[in-house]
């Protein structure tokens, strides 16, 4: 398992330099340029050339690639060419706010998906199945960004402003910043609805796959086997079936993790969060290429590290996975 | 006798004054509390000198003193400054300096900060945003403690305005500060890089999350601001905004969305609705000359292909476009349709508009005697970009109100960096829809459209606009200043090299408890007379 670990730690470096250098390469062929929006209104081609030989953007992109690669090993993750700030800084201030949501979102997707598989499979084709395969299906269908401005109609304009619209409040002990709210009750308040908004489009695709392998499942010689020997229908479903049926779906749910991310920018922005999908918009927005590299670096990093951490939970769910070097 | 007589007065005197302490206490600001403040978009950095954006240029009004400031009637008053006097030649402008301004980081203002300050923004290696329009300055001489000096190489008209509010006006910096801290601290939002003379401190900058700004308790007003502290926060998306507003989560938002005002009022019956005369224009812009080398911002020039024709211009943007129809589809009619270089709501506007009436006939006549017709269509690419949903809008109208010329008008919707590229780089491109900067005069225009400006996105090559400028800002009678904008903005209509639309309103929604806040557009954003009533 060791061994298998560190190989898997080591060909996840490759896979994050060619992200990075993807990402590097875009940024610089698509249309637009950050020093045009530093000299605004200032703007003179002479300033321009200067600016942008000041920066290095006058370089090529390989040479500004390896520059950026030697800070980077250095533990330098670049400074915003428009404000300045520490990129390493900003993005680690964001972190927290997106891997909370992206967690509790998937918690949603979780809480909904796997007791409405189980109906729909159990019980298949009775309407407790059409019901959670037709909820499904809505639920894949409505994108993000719509669930989240019903879900602001409801609990923010609607029902006195049960809930907050924007903003955030930290859990206690985690302020990144001076002035700073801080609070349990302030941070579920403030998490809920983004939570809802991303969860729910994974809930349905996730519905959809765990109940087509939990109809599989329930059908193999196993689980009759277990129903013969006399056990109720619960622990066969829950225990043995369950389990089974869970790998495909925990392998879609890593996959998952990046469509979390992009679906973060969207729900970040209609709920005005401090986390890293906005700062990642605005960055990309502004032709911000030191803060986009530090936003695909480290989505990168927590997209892999993410399929590395449901590869390892493979041996938890079926104790028959063994990983050797 | 005598003795009663003067208890009566006494008496009489102290009922008057305690009625009016009472009236005084019934309508006196109350102290304290936080604004909390909606942006609907994100700060670009904090080095008010160089920096773009509103957003950054409200945060200077508040944390920055000027010398002088600018009323919503266009009076100059003082602000740092007590008096000031201009010679008779307008060449040198003298300021005399209030006694009691002191910077945050507890130095003190004097004539040699004026000098500091106006120094840096000449310096071109500081690339200040506002250094086109020190041009006409010459010098700064400290003349003693409390007395600058500014002396300019020829008169200039708008000298007073400019340093009020061009751009929010000049910002004074704390010098120890700028010389303790690098522009990068700055620009990051360092509080103690920071510095200025305002009625609020920086407190905290954390991009993304808030911008936090703290009563400062020397500021040289006697008793203002009311408010211990402002936050400021991003909510980009209106209908968000619109939500915090409803629940009460924002007092007040500093930029909202025109489309989005009638749902917002229907929803929030006692909302202040802030607007005035638009100073902002709202253009199609007609690019005129493009690079003869192929290379962008080439000093050697070619006519473009379509629009060099002042035929097609005109047939175009001037005869071929219903400004009034746009504006009912575009903003249900709540903006001035508007021909004129400077917008409706700028100094020495004038309404030219009538000199392009919607009449579809007269441009399809121009079409054809340039050429174009059945047997040669005429396409054009109209580029606008995502910042505003009203951008593609107008131009959606506009390549309607083309097919019924027989003219087709693509559509390019780009991001705005791309646009912005495309506009100052001399890209390629034959029309574009945007509202560009909020204007407070015609001579504040010249930096978008006189041919040496960097803005100059059709890169016309016609000098007399330059000239025109220049005569309009060295003239220093008013009205002969006024005939001189009134020929400047028939002569653009005619020429088309810059097409405004109409104007672009811009609104601020303040909460019914947000008191003493004055409208004042773009240009300031002031919270140190707001107080809330709650």
């Amino acid at each position: 398992m060791r061994i298998y670990l560190l190989k898997r730690l080591i060909e996840i470096v490759p896979t994050i330099l060619m992200i990075t250098f993807v990402v590097f390469v875009m940024m610089r062929s698509i249309p637009g340029d950050p020093v045009v929006a530093l000299l605004g209104d200032a703007y003179t081609e002479d300033d321009a050339i200067k600016v942008r030989a000041e920066y290095g953007l006058d370089r090529p992109v390989l040479v500004q690639y390896v520059i950026w690669l030697g800070k980077l090993v250095r533990g330098d993750w670049g400074h915003s060419i428009l404000n300045g700030r520490p990129v390493l800084n900003d993005v680690l201030i964001r972190l927290p706010v997106t891997l909370e949501l992206i967690v509790l979102s998937m918690a949603v997707a979780l809480a909904i998906a796997i007791p409405a598989a189980i109906i729909g499979a159990v019980r298949q084709n009775t309407w407790a199945d059409y019901t959670a395969t037709s909820v499904a299906m809505i639920g894949v269908s409505i994108p993000e960004f719509f669930i989240g401005v019903l879900l602001l109609l409801a609990f923010s304009i609607g029902m006195g402003g049960m809930l907050p619209s924007s903003g955030w409040v930290y859990l206690p002990g985690t302020c990144p910043t001076i002035v700073c709210a801080a609070s349990l009750l302030g941070n579920a308040h403030h998490v809920l609805m983004p939570a809802i908004a991303l969860g729910i489009g994974r809930a349905a695709l996730l519905t959809r796959l765990l109940r087509a392998s939990m109809l599989e499942v329930i059908r193999t010689e196993y689980v009759t086997t277990a129903r013969a020997k006399g056990l109720a229908e619960r622990p066969v479903v829950l225990k043995h079936a369950l389990k089974n049926a869970l790998i495909p779906t925990v392998t879609v749910m890593g996959l998952q993790i990046g469509f979390l991310i992009g679906g973060a920018i969207v729900v970040e922005t209609l709920f005005a969060m401090p986390g890293l999908g906005t700062f990642g918009i605005d960055a990309i927005i502004a032709r911000d290429y030191q803060q986009v590299q530090g936003f695909a670096l480290l989505t990168a990093i927590a997209f892999v590290g993410m399929n590395l951490l449901v590869d390892i939970t493979y041996t938890f769910l079926d104790p028959r996975i063994r990983y050797t070097g | 006798m005598r003795m009663r007589r003067l208890r009566l007065g006494v008496a009489a005197c102290l009922a008057v004054s305690l009625v009016a302490a009472g009236v005084t206490t019934a309508d006196a600001q109350k102290r304290g509390g936080t604004l909390r403040v909606a942006y609907g978009n994100e700060i670009l950095g904090l080095d008010f000198h160089t920096l773009p954006g509103y957003e950054m240029l409200w945060v200077a009004s508040n944390v920055g003193c000027g010398l002088i400031s600018l009323t919503p009637d266009g009076k100059i008053v003082p602000d740092a400054a007590e008096s000031w006097e201009i010679s008779p030649d307008g060449l040198a402008y003298t300021f005399k300096l209030k006694k009691n301004v002191l910077f945050h980081d507890g130095t003190r203002l004097d004539a040699s900060v004026v000098k500091f300050n106006i120094d840096r923004i000449l310096d071109p290696a500081t690339r200040a945003s506002t250094r086109t329009f020190y041009a006409p300055v010459h010098s700064v001489e400290v003349l003693d403690s409390h007395t600058a000096q500014i002396r300019l190489k020829y008169p200039y008209a708008f000298m007073m305005h400019m340093l009020a509010a061009y751009r929010t006006g000049l910002i004074l910096h704390s010098p120890t500060a700028t010389q303790k801290y690098s522009v990068e601290d700055r620009k990051a939002g360092k509080p103690e890089a920071v510095v200025g003379c305002g009625p609020f401190k920086l407190v905290e900058w954390a991009k993304g999350t808030h911008l936090v700004m703290d009563r400062f308790d020397k500021y040289f007003e006697p008793g203002v601001p009311y408010l211990d502290r402002i936050v400021i926060r991003v909510i980009k998306d209106a209908v968000t905004q619109m939500a915090a507003f409803k629940a009460g989560e924002i007092d007040f938002i500093a930029d909202f969305s025109a489309d989005h005002v009638d749902t917002l009022r229907a929803q929030n019956p006692r909302a202040q609705i802030l607007t005035g005369k638009e100073t902002t224009p709202m253009v199609a812009m007609m690019k005129v000359t493009v690079p003869a080398d192929g290379k962008p911002m080439s000093k050697d020039r070619a006519p473009h292909a379509i629009f060099n024709d002042i035929r097609v211009r005109k047939a175009v943007g001037c005869y071929g476009i219903d400004r009034k129809e746009i504006v009912k589809i575009a903003y249900k009619g709540q903006a001035t349709p508007w021909l004129g270089i400077i917008p409706p709501g700028s100094l020495d506007t004038v309404d030219v508009t009538h000199m392009c009436p919607y009449d579809p006939a007269k441009a399809k006549t121009l079409l054809a005697e340039a050429g174009y017709g059945p047997q040669k269509p005429l396409t054009f690419e109209l580029m606008t970009n995502t910042e505003k949903s009203v951008f593609h809008v107008i131009a959606t109208v506009i390549k309607e109100q083309m097919a019924r010329l027989g003219v087709t008008a693509n559509l390019r919707l780009v991001d705005k960096p791309s646009w912005m590229l495309t506009a100052t780089q001399d890209g390629p491109f034959d029309m574009y829809v945007e509202d560009l900067a909020s204007l407070l005069s015609v001579d504040q225009n010249a930096y978008l459209s006189a041919t040496t400006a960097g803005w100059n996105s059709t890169r016309h090559v016609d000098t007399k606009v330059d000239e025109y400028y220049a005569r309009y800002a060295r003239e220093m009678d008013p009205a002969k200043r006024r005939a001189i904008a009134k020929e400047f903005q028939e002569f653009s209509a005619d020429k088309l090299y810059w097409n405004t639309i109409s104007g672009s309103p811009f609104y601020q929604i303040a909460q019914p408890w947000m008191k003493g806040y004055v409208y004042q557009a773009e240009f300031k954003v002031f919270y140190k007379k707001v107080w809330l009533d709650k």
